[in-house]
């Protein structure tokens, strides 16, 4: 009987994975999301563009948030300037895509300095309410600001070419999204094994520790702010690049509390975790307006006229009851499945 | 000369509600170290409870608080065993979370039973302009100030004189110590939280008696954020100085800037405040720094 997988040397302890069956079954995943297209309509497309958009937010949220243990409830504001970023350039100055993505993320990265800087002497829940009014803050520039962003008429995104393919529709803009998020997670994932990510799990379990042992915390706050921001401004653009037409309203608050219930539900601080995270909450007003539709019609003109409502009171007992019952997630929930198989039939 | 007058009443009026609301996140902050993120929308749930009870039996104000009150402090109660308490013992992270998950809860529950339209909500307050030093005010502005001002005073005397005040100082200063000289500590919890719903419920009224019941109301929660920063996250007199305070300098900053200022003039006085003064103006120093 297997007793466990144990480590045998440094190289196994900081590889991406050792674990073959792992690998292969990463390989499996991915050629199944690339075959897809090829069998899905375009609304189970559109639903899946959605969630691989919100799998790379809250994998740059997760950095930050759980990684680092900084709490942003200001997600939407940079969300909102990685989205205007991308739109500006394309549609106002004439960028290709391919450059004015990774500029929405370097914009949003830069701009979180602003965040980060103060937030340096900031910890817990001043932190979390800085973010809060940054978010609103870059809301209410956006909108004042017509010159620059077209202020409260928003922006019309099209015409995003890649290889003369239009990205912004149907199979292009499918694996256009595929491959960034696949990125997104391979940056992820390197970065948390490397010495930032460890620096950044010692700052989130204890700064002053951390700070003896050598870590320069300004250094790496900032770093995690810059990365996190990076990753979350280049899902603005590609928010921008689906919905094809942006304005303020997309980036309420609500957008930074669906945020973080997918890395809560997710499990904090695991990059799988706020896959499972984003993939589920994405999915799940399907599952409501679902239910709604079963209950009769009656219910579903409810659902229709209050669908913000709705989901929201949905995210909020999410995020209640994983935090009530399973703080570790749903990745907790398959790491408890997990050792419990291995073990069979001993209880661990 | 007029003018600024006018802008400093309006700001006043605008700024004793964020300090009644911010009284409340002090109260529930001072007692159980938690931020209570869904304070914005217990003001929005009460004072849409108290519309109804007006509506429905057509009291005049004093009769409908006395109602109103009791029936939040009832919610603020249930709120706290159902959600924060079988919390106790988590990190302040979760619980914090719990409450921003609750908030949302209470906001989509909320518009759903009232729906998303406005309501005019009078309460039965005369509306006859009084003139105070040439300055005009509306009996419900009144009414608002004269509420903060004695709510401020009632909130200090409450945890300067009283058994049960000292108690939640106690717990607040160190919740073990507490818990050895015989306080329980998660009474002390419940209390601060239907004392704040109390604090919200008063806010939420009055603040929809001056403007509109609208649904969102629940967003003069956070606009409430940056009183509480600016007098210090633990500390009920300073939130209501600076409700005050923040509702001249948005009002203000909205009369000689413009451009939507009113808005955002908070957040930027907190990001300014928490820069120079982590602590606010009148908290207890306890930011550690590395």
């Amino acid at each position: 009987m297997r007793t466990g997988h144990f480590k045998e040397s440094y190289g196994q302890l900081v590889a991406l994975s050792d674990s073959r069956v792992t690998w292969s079954w990463a390989g499996f995943g991915i050629a199944l999301l690339i075959a897809l297209p090829l069998v899905a309509h375009n609304y189970l497309l559109t639903l899946m563009v959605a969630a691989m958009i919100a799998v790379v937010g809250a994998v740059g949220l997760n950095m930050l948030t759980g990684t680092t243990g900084l709490i942003s409830l200001g997600q939407s504001g940079f969300l909102a300037v990685g989205a205007y970023t991308n739109a500006m350039l394309m549609m106002d100055y004439g960028w290709p895509v391919l450059l004015s993505l990774p500029a929405a993320g370097v914009v949003a990265a830069l701009i979180s300095l602003l965040v980060g800087v103060p937030s340096l002497r900031l910890k817990g829940l001043y932190l979390a309410i800085t973010t809060l009014a940054f978010a609103f803050i870059v809301n209410h520039l956006i909108l004042h600001n017509a010159w620059l962003t077209h202020g409260p008429n928003g922006i019309f995104v099209s015409g995003a070419k890649v290889l003369d393919l239009d990205i912004q529709r149907g199979r292009p803009l499918y694996y256009f999204v595929l491959a960034v998020t696949v990125l997104v997670i391979l940056l992820a994932l390197n970065l948390q094994r490397s010495r930032i990510g460890r620096a950044w799990m010692a700052i989130r379990d204890h700064d002053i520790a951390a700070r003896v042992m050598g870590i320069d915390l300004v250094r790496y706050k900032l770093l995690a702010f810059m990365v996190s921001s990076f990753i979350v401004g280049i899902a603005g653009g590609l928010i921008s690049l689906q919905i094809r037409f942006i304005n303020i309203d997309v980036f309420a608050l609500i957008l930074s509390i669906e945020a973080l219930a997918m890395i809560i539900l997710g499990g904090l601080g695991s990059i799988a975790g706020a896959v499972l995270g984003a993939i589920f909450l994405s999915f799940l007003p399907e599952v409501i307006r679902y239910v709604f539709a079963l209950f009769g019609d009656p219910n579903s003109t409810l659902y229709t006229s209050y669908v913000y409502e709705i989901r929201g009171i949905a995210y909020g007992i999410v995020i209640v009851l994983f935090l009530r019952f399973k703080p570790d997630g749903l990745i907790g929930l398959w790491r408890d499945a997990r050792k419990y198989w291995s073990n069979w039939p001993l209880a661990y | 000369m007029e003018f600024l007058f006018l802008l400093v009443s309006s700001g006043l009026v605008a700024g004793a509600a964020y300090g009644l609301i911010a009284m409340g996140f002090a109260l529930v902050y001072k007692a159980t170290g938690v931020v209570n993120f869904a304070h914005g929308e217990l003001v929005m749930l009460t004072a849409y409870i108290s519309f109804t009870l007006w509506t429905t039996f057509d009291l005049s104000f004093f009769p409908l608080m006395a109602i109103t009150i009791p029936i939040s402090m009832v919610i603020g109660l249930t709120l706290e065993r159902i959600f924060i308490r079988p919390m106790l013992g988590e990190p302040v992270f979760s619980i914090v979370m719990v409450t921003v998950g609750l908030a949302v809860i209470l906001r989509g529950v909320t518009i759903m039973i009232w729906g998303p339209d406005p309501f005019n909500f009078t309460a039965n307050i005369p509306t006859g302009v009084i003139r105070i030093g040439g300055v005009p005010f509306y009996p419900a502005q009144l009414y608002l100030i004269g509420a903060l001002a004695v709510m401020a005073l009632a909130g200090w005397a409450f945890l300067r004189f009283t058994r049960m005040g000292v108690a939640m100082r106690a717990v607040a200063d160190n919740e073990t110590a507490a818990l050895l000289v015989g306080i329980s500590v998660s009474r002390i919890h419940a209390m601060a939280w239907m004392l704040s719903s109390a604090l919200a419920s008063i806010a939420g009224v009055l603040f929809a008696v001056n403007y509109r019941l609208v649904p969102d109301l629940w967003f003069q929660g956070l606009k409430s954020f940056p009183a509480v920063i600016l007098g210090g996250m633990d500390s009920i007199l300073g939130a209501a100085i600076g409700g005050i305070v923040i509702g001249v300098i948005e009002s203000l900053s909205q009369g000689y800037v413009g451009q939507g200022l009113r808005e955002i003039a908070g957040f930027i006085v907190i990001i300014i405040v928490l820069m120079v003064r982590p602590y606010g103006l009148f908290g207890s120093r306890e930011i550690e720094r590395v």
